[in-house]
Protein backbone atom coordinates (compact mmCIF):
# COMPACT_ATOMS: atom_id res chain seq x y z
CA UNK A 1 0.00 0.00 0.00
CA UNK A 2 1.21 3.47 -0.88
CA UNK A 3 2.32 5.74 1.92
CA UNK A 4 1.16 9.31 1.31
CA UNK A 5 2.91 12.16 3.07
CA UNK A 6 1.82 15.80 3.00
CA UNK A 7 4.06 18.58 4.28
CA UNK A 8 1.89 21.48 5.36
CA UNK A 9 -1.40 21.83 7.18
CA UNK A 10 -3.05 24.81 5.52
CA UNK A 11 -5.85 24.90 2.96
CA UNK A 12 -3.83 23.02 0.32
CA UNK A 13 -2.53 20.33 2.70
CA UNK A 14 -5.86 19.63 4.37
CA UNK A 15 -7.84 19.71 1.11
CA UNK A 16 -5.41 17.25 -0.50
CA UNK A 17 -5.61 14.95 2.54
CA UNK A 18 -9.41 14.91 2.33
CA UNK A 19 -9.28 14.13 -1.38
CA UNK A 20 -6.86 11.25 -0.84
CA UNK A 21 -8.94 9.57 1.86
CA UNK A 22 -12.06 10.08 -0.23
CA UNK A 23 -10.45 8.44 -3.27
CA UNK A 24 -8.83 5.71 -1.22
CA UNK A 25 -10.50 5.07 2.13
CA UNK A 26 -8.07 3.61 4.65
CA UNK A 27 -5.05 5.08 2.85
CA UNK A 28 -1.83 5.35 4.86
CA UNK A 29 -1.73 9.14 5.05
CA UNK A 30 0.37 11.51 7.13
CA UNK A 31 0.45 15.29 7.46
CA UNK A 32 3.56 16.95 8.90
CA UNK A 33 3.03 20.47 10.17
CA UNK A 34 5.69 22.89 11.34
CA UNK A 35 3.21 24.83 13.47
CA UNK A 36 1.87 23.35 16.72
CA UNK A 37 -1.75 23.97 15.73
CA UNK A 38 -4.35 21.97 13.87
CA UNK A 39 -5.80 23.61 10.74
CA UNK A 40 -6.94 27.17 11.33
CA UNK A 41 -8.57 29.78 9.16
CA UNK A 42 -5.81 32.06 8.02
CA UNK A 43 -8.15 34.58 6.34
CA UNK A 44 -9.70 35.26 9.75
CA UNK A 45 -6.46 36.34 11.44
CA UNK A 46 -7.16 40.10 11.03
CA UNK A 47 -10.60 39.59 12.61
CA UNK A 48 -8.94 37.67 15.42
CA UNK A 49 -6.53 40.57 16.02
CA UNK A 50 -9.49 42.96 16.02
CA UNK A 51 -11.23 40.82 18.64
CA UNK A 52 -14.19 40.21 16.31
CA UNK A 53 -13.51 36.47 16.12
CA UNK A 54 -12.45 34.46 19.16
CA UNK A 55 -9.36 32.30 18.90
CA UNK A 56 -11.43 29.16 19.44
CA UNK A 57 -13.53 30.01 16.37
CA UNK A 58 -10.61 30.05 13.95
CA UNK A 59 -9.72 26.48 14.89
CA UNK A 60 -12.17 24.85 12.56
CA UNK A 61 -10.68 21.36 12.65
CA UNK A 62 -9.96 19.98 16.12
CA UNK A 63 -7.22 17.34 16.34
CA UNK A 64 -9.86 14.58 16.62
CA UNK A 65 -11.18 15.50 13.19
CA UNK A 66 -8.02 14.22 11.55
CA UNK A 67 -8.25 10.86 13.27
CA UNK A 68 -11.95 10.56 12.35
CA UNK A 69 -10.96 11.07 8.72
CA UNK A 70 -8.19 8.50 8.98
CA UNK A 71 -5.51 11.18 8.64
CA UNK A 72 -2.42 10.94 10.86
CA UNK A 73 -1.44 14.49 11.71
CA UNK A 74 1.97 15.28 13.22
CA UNK A 75 1.98 18.80 14.67
CA UNK A 76 5.05 20.74 15.69
CA UNK A 77 6.99 18.53 13.31
CA UNK A 78 9.00 20.68 10.88
CA UNK A 79 10.57 18.81 7.97
CA UNK A 80 14.18 19.91 7.60
CA UNK A 81 15.44 17.68 4.82
CA UNK A 82 14.04 15.96 1.77
CA UNK A 83 15.83 13.31 -0.27
CA UNK A 84 13.70 12.57 -3.35
CA UNK A 85 16.06 9.86 -4.62
CA UNK A 86 15.76 7.89 -1.36
CA UNK A 87 12.01 8.70 -0.97
CA UNK A 88 12.68 9.94 2.54
CA UNK A 89 12.43 13.07 4.60
CA UNK A 90 13.89 14.02 7.94
CA UNK A 91 12.18 15.84 10.80
CA UNK A 92 13.79 18.47 13.01
CA UNK A 93 14.08 15.90 15.80
CA UNK A 94 16.14 13.62 13.53
CA UNK A 95 13.43 11.07 12.72
CA UNK A 96 13.56 9.76 9.17
CA UNK A 97 10.21 9.30 7.43
CA UNK A 98 9.67 7.26 4.26
CA UNK A 99 7.07 8.04 1.60
CA UNK A 100 5.83 6.72 -1.71
CA UNK A 101 4.04 9.88 -2.82
CA UNK A 102 4.77 13.28 -1.35
CA UNK A 103 2.94 16.62 -1.48
CA UNK A 104 4.71 19.87 -0.71
CA UNK A 105 2.08 22.24 0.68
CA UNK A 106 4.38 24.43 2.73
CA UNK A 107 2.60 27.64 1.73
CA UNK A 108 4.22 31.04 1.88
CA UNK A 109 6.18 33.35 4.13
CA UNK A 110 5.78 37.04 4.77
CA UNK A 111 8.39 38.86 2.74
CA UNK A 112 9.90 42.15 3.89
CA UNK A 113 12.03 44.28 1.58
CA UNK A 114 15.33 45.47 2.99
CA UNK A 115 14.20 48.34 5.25
CA UNK A 116 16.73 49.62 7.75
CA UNK A 117 15.65 49.02 11.34
CA UNK A 118 13.09 46.30 10.59
CA UNK A 119 14.50 44.04 13.32
CA UNK A 120 13.33 46.21 16.22
CA UNK A 121 10.81 45.52 18.93
CA UNK A 122 7.34 46.46 17.75
CA UNK A 123 7.89 45.50 14.11
CA UNK A 124 5.79 42.57 12.89
CA UNK A 125 4.65 40.63 9.86
CA UNK A 126 1.33 38.79 9.68
CA UNK A 127 1.16 35.29 8.30
CA UNK A 128 0.67 32.83 11.15
CA UNK A 129 -1.46 32.56 14.26
CA UNK A 130 1.64 33.23 16.36
CA UNK A 131 2.16 36.48 14.41
CA UNK A 132 -1.45 37.45 15.03
CA UNK A 133 -1.18 36.67 18.74
CA UNK A 134 1.97 38.76 19.04
CA UNK A 135 0.39 41.74 17.25
CA UNK A 136 -2.79 41.53 19.31
CA UNK A 137 -0.80 41.35 22.54
CA UNK A 138 1.50 44.24 21.66
CA UNK A 139 -1.32 46.42 20.33
CA UNK A 140 -3.01 46.53 23.76
CA UNK A 141 -0.29 48.79 25.08
CA UNK A 142 0.36 51.25 22.26
CA UNK A 143 -1.30 54.17 20.51
CA UNK A 144 0.08 54.59 17.02
CA UNK A 145 0.25 51.91 14.34
CA UNK A 146 1.74 52.04 10.87
CA UNK A 147 1.08 49.39 8.24
CA UNK A 148 3.62 49.28 5.43
CA UNK A 149 1.83 47.95 2.35
CA UNK A 150 -1.69 48.81 1.20
CA UNK A 151 -2.69 45.51 -0.38
CA UNK A 152 -5.63 43.45 0.80
CA UNK A 153 -3.88 42.01 3.86
CA UNK A 154 -2.36 45.37 4.77
CA UNK A 155 -5.74 47.10 4.70
CA UNK A 156 -7.37 44.32 6.71
CA UNK A 157 -4.56 44.59 9.25
CA UNK A 158 -5.07 48.36 9.42
CA UNK A 159 -8.76 47.83 10.06
CA UNK A 160 -7.95 45.36 12.85
CA UNK A 161 -5.54 47.77 14.54
CA UNK A 162 -8.10 50.54 14.24
CA UNK A 163 -10.67 48.30 15.95
CA UNK A 164 -8.22 48.15 18.86
CA UNK A 165 -8.34 51.96 18.98
CA UNK A 166 -4.91 52.63 17.56
CA UNK A 167 -4.30 55.61 15.30
CA UNK A 168 -3.49 53.90 12.02
CA UNK A 169 -1.60 55.01 8.93
CA UNK A 170 -1.14 52.84 5.84
CA UNK A 171 1.91 53.53 3.70
CA UNK A 172 1.51 52.32 0.11
CA UNK A 173 4.32 52.32 -2.43
CA UNK A 174 2.04 52.54 -5.51
CA UNK A 175 0.50 55.87 -6.60
CA UNK A 176 -2.91 54.64 -5.43
CA UNK A 177 -4.41 51.71 -3.50
CA UNK A 178 -4.92 48.27 -5.08
CA UNK A 179 -3.86 49.18 -8.62
CA UNK A 180 -4.65 45.74 -10.00
CA UNK A 181 -8.29 45.92 -8.94
CA UNK A 182 -8.99 49.67 -8.91
CA UNK A 183 -8.40 52.73 -11.05
CA UNK A 184 -7.38 56.05 -9.51
CA UNK A 185 -10.96 57.31 -9.09
CA UNK A 186 -12.10 54.08 -7.46
CA UNK A 187 -9.09 54.11 -5.15
CA UNK A 188 -10.10 57.60 -4.02
CA UNK A 189 -13.49 56.20 -2.94
CA UNK A 190 -11.75 53.41 -1.04
CA UNK A 191 -9.48 55.95 0.64
CA UNK A 192 -12.59 57.84 1.65
CA UNK A 193 -14.01 54.69 3.23
CA UNK A 194 -10.76 54.22 5.14
CA UNK A 195 -10.84 57.84 6.30
CA UNK A 196 -14.36 57.32 7.65
CA UNK A 197 -12.95 54.44 9.70
CA UNK A 198 -10.20 56.69 10.97
CA UNK A 199 -7.47 55.12 8.85
CA UNK A 200 -5.13 57.41 6.94
CA UNK A 201 -3.75 56.08 3.65
CA UNK A 202 -0.60 57.65 2.21
CA UNK A 203 0.15 56.58 -1.37
CA UNK A 204 3.35 56.94 -3.36
CA UNK A 205 5.04 56.36 -0.02
CA UNK A 206 8.39 54.61 -0.25
CA UNK A 207 9.39 53.42 3.22
CA UNK A 208 13.11 53.79 3.73
CA UNK A 209 13.82 53.23 7.40
CA UNK A 210 12.19 52.22 10.64
CA UNK A 211 13.53 54.53 13.31
CA UNK A 212 14.01 53.71 16.97
CA UNK A 213 16.49 52.73 19.62
CA UNK A 214 15.64 49.03 19.72
CA UNK A 215 11.95 49.77 20.01
CA UNK A 216 10.26 51.32 17.00
CA UNK A 217 9.55 55.05 17.16
CA UNK A 218 8.69 56.10 13.57
CA UNK A 219 8.82 55.17 9.90
CA UNK A 220 10.76 57.43 7.56
CA UNK A 221 9.97 57.71 3.87
CA UNK A 222 12.46 58.25 1.10
CA UNK A 223 11.16 61.81 0.68
CA UNK A 224 12.05 62.50 4.31
CA UNK A 225 8.56 62.47 5.83
CA UNK A 226 8.28 60.69 9.16
CA UNK A 227 5.27 58.89 10.62
CA UNK A 228 5.36 58.24 14.37
CA UNK A 229 4.71 54.60 15.26
CA UNK A 230 4.73 52.38 18.35
CA UNK A 231 3.84 49.37 16.25
CA UNK A 232 4.65 48.61 12.61
CA UNK A 233 3.24 45.76 10.53
CA UNK A 234 5.09 45.06 7.29
CA UNK A 235 2.55 43.73 4.82
CA UNK A 236 4.72 43.87 1.76
CA UNK A 237 3.99 40.51 0.21
CA UNK A 238 4.09 36.75 0.51
CA UNK A 239 6.79 34.56 -1.02
CA UNK A 240 6.61 30.80 -1.52
CA UNK A 241 8.28 28.79 1.24
CA UNK A 242 10.81 26.99 -0.96
CA UNK A 243 13.61 26.29 1.53
CA UNK A 244 12.99 22.54 1.62
CA UNK A 245 12.46 22.28 -2.15
CA UNK A 246 15.75 24.12 -2.82
CA UNK A 247 17.64 21.89 -0.40
CA UNK A 248 16.16 18.83 -2.12
CA UNK A 249 17.35 20.08 -5.52
CA UNK A 250 13.86 20.52 -7.01
CA UNK A 251 13.42 23.06 -9.79
CA UNK A 252 12.46 26.36 -8.16
CA UNK A 253 11.66 29.68 -9.80
CA UNK A 254 9.41 32.04 -7.82
CA UNK A 255 7.76 28.92 -6.42
CA UNK A 256 8.35 25.19 -6.77
CA UNK A 257 7.84 24.55 -10.47
CA UNK A 258 5.16 21.95 -11.23
CA UNK A 259 3.93 20.43 -14.48
CA UNK A 260 0.31 20.09 -15.61
CA UNK A 261 -0.09 17.18 -13.18
CA UNK A 262 1.21 19.27 -10.25
CA UNK A 263 4.33 17.12 -10.15
CA UNK A 264 7.62 18.80 -9.33
CA UNK A 265 10.89 18.04 -11.10
CA UNK A 266 11.27 14.97 -8.84
CA UNK A 267 9.19 11.86 -9.50
CA UNK A 268 6.35 11.23 -7.02
CA UNK A 269 6.85 14.65 -5.42
CA UNK A 270 3.95 17.04 -5.98
CA UNK A 271 3.30 20.63 -4.90
CA UNK A 272 0.12 22.68 -4.43
CA UNK A 273 -1.00 26.01 -3.02
CA UNK A 274 1.10 29.08 -2.28
CA UNK A 275 4.35 27.12 -2.61
CA UNK A 276 3.63 25.96 -6.17
CA UNK A 277 4.35 27.71 -9.44
CA UNK A 278 2.03 26.32 -12.10
CA UNK A 279 2.23 27.55 -15.68
CA UNK A 280 4.62 30.25 -14.52
CA UNK A 281 2.18 31.59 -11.91
CA UNK A 282 2.26 31.54 -8.12
CA UNK A 283 -1.42 32.23 -7.53
CA UNK A 284 -1.52 32.85 -3.79
CA UNK A 285 -5.33 32.66 -3.67
CA UNK A 286 -7.68 30.22 -1.97
CA UNK A 287 -9.47 28.91 -5.08
CA UNK A 288 -6.14 28.00 -6.71
CA UNK A 289 -4.93 26.24 -3.55
CA UNK A 290 -8.10 24.14 -3.48
CA UNK A 291 -8.05 23.30 -7.18
CA UNK A 292 -4.35 22.42 -7.18
CA UNK A 293 -4.63 20.36 -4.00
CA UNK A 294 -7.47 18.29 -5.46
CA UNK A 295 -5.68 17.70 -8.74
CA UNK A 296 -2.41 16.84 -7.01
CA UNK A 297 -4.19 14.42 -4.65
CA UNK A 298 -5.95 12.69 -7.53
CA UNK A 299 -2.65 12.30 -9.36
CA UNK A 300 -0.91 11.03 -6.23
CA UNK A 301 -3.49 8.24 -6.02
CA UNK A 302 -3.59 7.61 -9.80
CA UNK A 303 -0.61 9.24 -11.51
CA UNK A 304 -1.30 11.31 -14.59
CA UNK A 305 -5.09 11.11 -14.27
CA UNK A 306 -5.94 14.84 -13.97
CA UNK A 307 -4.57 17.86 -15.78
CA UNK A 308 -4.53 21.27 -14.11
CA UNK A 309 -4.84 24.15 -16.53
CA UNK A 310 -4.89 27.14 -14.21
CA UNK A 311 -7.39 28.97 -12.01
CA UNK A 312 -9.45 31.98 -13.05
CA UNK A 313 -8.59 35.02 -10.95
CA UNK A 314 -11.11 35.92 -8.25
CA UNK A 315 -13.38 38.75 -9.28
CA UNK A 316 -14.86 39.77 -5.95
CA UNK A 317 -13.02 40.44 -2.74
CA UNK A 318 -13.93 41.95 0.57
CA UNK A 319 -11.74 44.80 1.62
CA UNK A 320 -12.28 46.58 4.94
CA UNK A 321 -15.89 45.45 4.81
CA UNK A 322 -16.48 46.80 1.31
CA UNK A 323 -17.25 44.50 -1.58
CA UNK A 324 -14.98 45.08 -4.55
CA UNK A 325 -15.63 43.40 -7.89
CA UNK A 326 -13.26 43.79 -10.83
CA UNK A 327 -14.39 42.29 -14.13
CA UNK A 328 -12.66 41.96 -17.49
CA UNK A 329 -10.56 44.93 -18.62
CA UNK A 330 -11.13 46.70 -15.33
CA UNK A 331 -8.02 48.88 -15.25
CA UNK A 332 -7.30 49.10 -18.99
CA UNK A 333 -6.76 52.51 -20.58
CA UNK A 334 -6.97 53.44 -24.25
CA UNK A 335 -8.57 55.64 -26.89
CA UNK A 336 -10.81 52.80 -28.00
CA UNK A 337 -12.39 52.59 -24.54
CA UNK A 338 -15.23 54.74 -23.29
CA UNK A 339 -15.00 54.95 -19.49
CA UNK A 340 -18.21 55.69 -17.60
CA UNK A 341 -17.72 56.49 -13.93
CA UNK A 342 -20.02 57.07 -11.00
CA UNK A 343 -18.43 57.87 -7.63
CA UNK A 344 -20.54 58.24 -4.49
CA UNK A 345 -18.05 59.31 -1.83
CA UNK A 346 -20.76 59.78 0.78
CA UNK A 347 -21.79 56.13 0.66
CA UNK A 348 -18.46 54.70 -0.40
CA UNK A 349 -19.80 53.43 -3.72
CA UNK A 350 -18.11 53.41 -7.10
CA UNK A 351 -19.11 52.10 -10.51
CA UNK A 352 -16.82 52.20 -13.52
CA UNK A 353 -17.78 50.63 -16.82
CA UNK A 354 -15.38 50.38 -19.75
CA UNK A 355 -17.12 50.17 -23.15
CA UNK A 356 -15.58 49.20 -26.47
CA UNK A 357 -17.75 49.48 -29.58
CA UNK A 358 -20.77 49.93 -27.32
CA UNK A 359 -20.16 46.76 -25.35
CA UNK A 360 -19.11 46.52 -21.71
CA UNK A 361 -15.67 44.93 -21.61
CA UNK A 362 -14.61 45.86 -18.09
CA UNK A 363 -16.09 46.96 -14.79
CA UNK A 364 -15.07 48.05 -11.31
CA UNK A 365 -17.82 47.88 -8.71
CA UNK A 366 -17.29 48.97 -5.12
CA UNK A 367 -20.22 48.33 -2.79
CA UNK A 368 -22.50 47.80 -5.78
CA UNK A 369 -23.60 44.33 -4.77
CA UNK A 370 -27.03 44.29 -6.41
CA UNK A 371 -25.66 45.52 -9.77
CA UNK A 372 -22.89 42.95 -10.20
CA UNK A 373 -25.06 40.24 -11.64
CA UNK A 374 -26.88 42.37 -14.28
CA UNK A 375 -23.60 43.97 -15.39
CA UNK A 376 -21.91 40.60 -15.64
CA UNK A 377 -24.79 39.38 -17.80
CA UNK A 378 -24.52 42.39 -20.12
CA UNK A 379 -20.79 41.73 -20.46
CA UNK A 380 -21.24 38.05 -21.17
CA UNK A 381 -24.04 38.57 -23.68
CA UNK A 382 -22.05 41.32 -25.46
CA UNK A 383 -25.15 43.52 -25.53
CA UNK A 384 -24.74 46.89 -27.26
CA UNK A 385 -25.46 49.39 -24.48
CA UNK A 386 -24.30 52.54 -26.27
CA UNK A 387 -27.85 53.95 -26.30
CA UNK A 388 -28.11 53.56 -22.51
CA UNK A 389 -25.13 55.56 -21.23
CA UNK A 390 -27.31 57.70 -18.93
CA UNK A 391 -29.15 54.73 -17.48
CA UNK A 392 -25.87 52.85 -16.84
CA UNK A 393 -24.80 55.64 -14.49
CA UNK A 394 -28.07 56.00 -12.59
CA UNK A 395 -27.91 55.20 -8.90
CA UNK A 396 -30.25 52.24 -9.25
CA UNK A 397 -30.70 51.45 -12.94
CA UNK A 398 -33.65 49.40 -14.08
CA UNK A 399 -31.47 46.88 -15.90
CA UNK A 400 -34.48 45.18 -17.45
CA UNK A 401 -34.96 48.18 -19.75
CA UNK A 402 -31.79 47.27 -21.64
CA UNK A 403 -32.70 44.75 -24.27
CA UNK B 1 -33.61 26.43 5.96
CA UNK B 2 -30.09 25.49 6.98
CA UNK B 3 -27.11 27.81 7.01
CA UNK B 4 -23.80 26.61 5.60
CA UNK B 5 -20.34 27.71 6.64
CA UNK B 6 -17.17 28.10 4.58
CA UNK B 7 -14.43 25.90 6.00
CA UNK B 8 -11.74 28.24 4.72
CA UNK B 9 -12.82 31.70 5.83
CA UNK B 10 -15.90 31.36 8.03
CA UNK B 11 -18.39 33.04 5.65
CA UNK B 12 -21.91 31.80 6.37
CA UNK B 13 -24.38 31.28 3.56
CA UNK B 14 -27.82 32.21 4.83
CA UNK B 15 -30.62 31.06 2.49
CA UNK B 16 -32.85 33.82 3.85
CA UNK B 17 -30.49 36.35 2.27
CA UNK B 18 -29.27 34.48 -0.78
CA UNK B 19 -26.27 35.96 -2.59
CA UNK B 20 -27.40 39.10 -4.44
CA UNK B 21 -23.94 39.68 -5.94
CA UNK B 22 -24.35 36.52 -8.03
CA UNK B 23 -28.02 37.00 -8.67
CA UNK B 24 -29.03 34.35 -6.10
CA UNK B 25 -32.43 35.47 -4.71
CA UNK B 26 -33.33 35.27 -1.02
CA UNK B 27 -34.94 31.95 -0.14
CA UNK B 28 -32.53 29.83 -2.20
CA UNK B 29 -31.47 26.70 -0.26
CA UNK B 30 -27.74 25.94 -0.30
CA UNK B 31 -28.39 22.72 -2.20
CA UNK B 32 -29.93 24.70 -5.07
CA UNK B 33 -26.92 26.98 -5.59
CA UNK B 34 -25.25 26.37 -8.96
CA UNK B 35 -22.34 23.91 -8.79
CA UNK B 36 -19.92 26.64 -9.88
CA UNK B 37 -21.01 28.99 -7.10
CA UNK B 38 -18.11 29.98 -4.85
CA UNK B 39 -17.67 31.64 -1.47
CA UNK B 40 -18.23 35.38 -1.93
CA UNK B 41 -15.51 36.17 0.61
CA UNK B 42 -12.64 33.83 -0.29
CA UNK B 43 -13.60 32.03 -3.49
CA UNK B 44 -13.68 28.52 -1.99
CA UNK B 45 -15.76 26.03 -3.98
CA UNK B 46 -19.23 24.90 -2.90
CA UNK B 47 -18.02 21.55 -1.55
CA UNK B 48 -15.80 23.35 0.97
CA UNK B 49 -18.96 24.30 2.86
CA UNK B 50 -20.42 22.43 5.79
CA UNK B 51 -23.79 22.64 7.46
CA UNK B 52 -23.76 24.89 10.53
Amino acid sequence: MNRYVIIGNGVAGVTAAQSIVRAQPGADLHIYAAEPYPYYRRPQLPDYIAGIVAEAAIFYRPPEWYEQQGIHVHLNAPVVELDPSAYRLRLAGGTSVPYDRLLLATGGLAWVPPIEGADQRGVFTLRTLDDARAIRQFAQFVRQGVVIGGGLLGLETARALRALNLEVTVLEFAPYLMPRQLDREGAAVLEGLLRQMGIQAVTGAVSEAILGDGSVRAVRLKDGREFPADLVVCSTGIRSEVTLARQAGLTVARGVVVDEHLQTSAPDVYAAGDVAEAGGIVYGIVPAAIEQARAAATNMVTPGSITYSGTLPVTTLKVVGAELTSLGECVAEGDDLLQLRRADLQNGRYRKLALRDGRIVGAILLNEREHISPIRQLMESGTDVSAWADLLMEENPDWNRIR
Amino acid sequence: MEKWECMVCGYIYDPAQGDPSRGIPPGTPFEDLPEDWTCPDCGATKDMFEKV
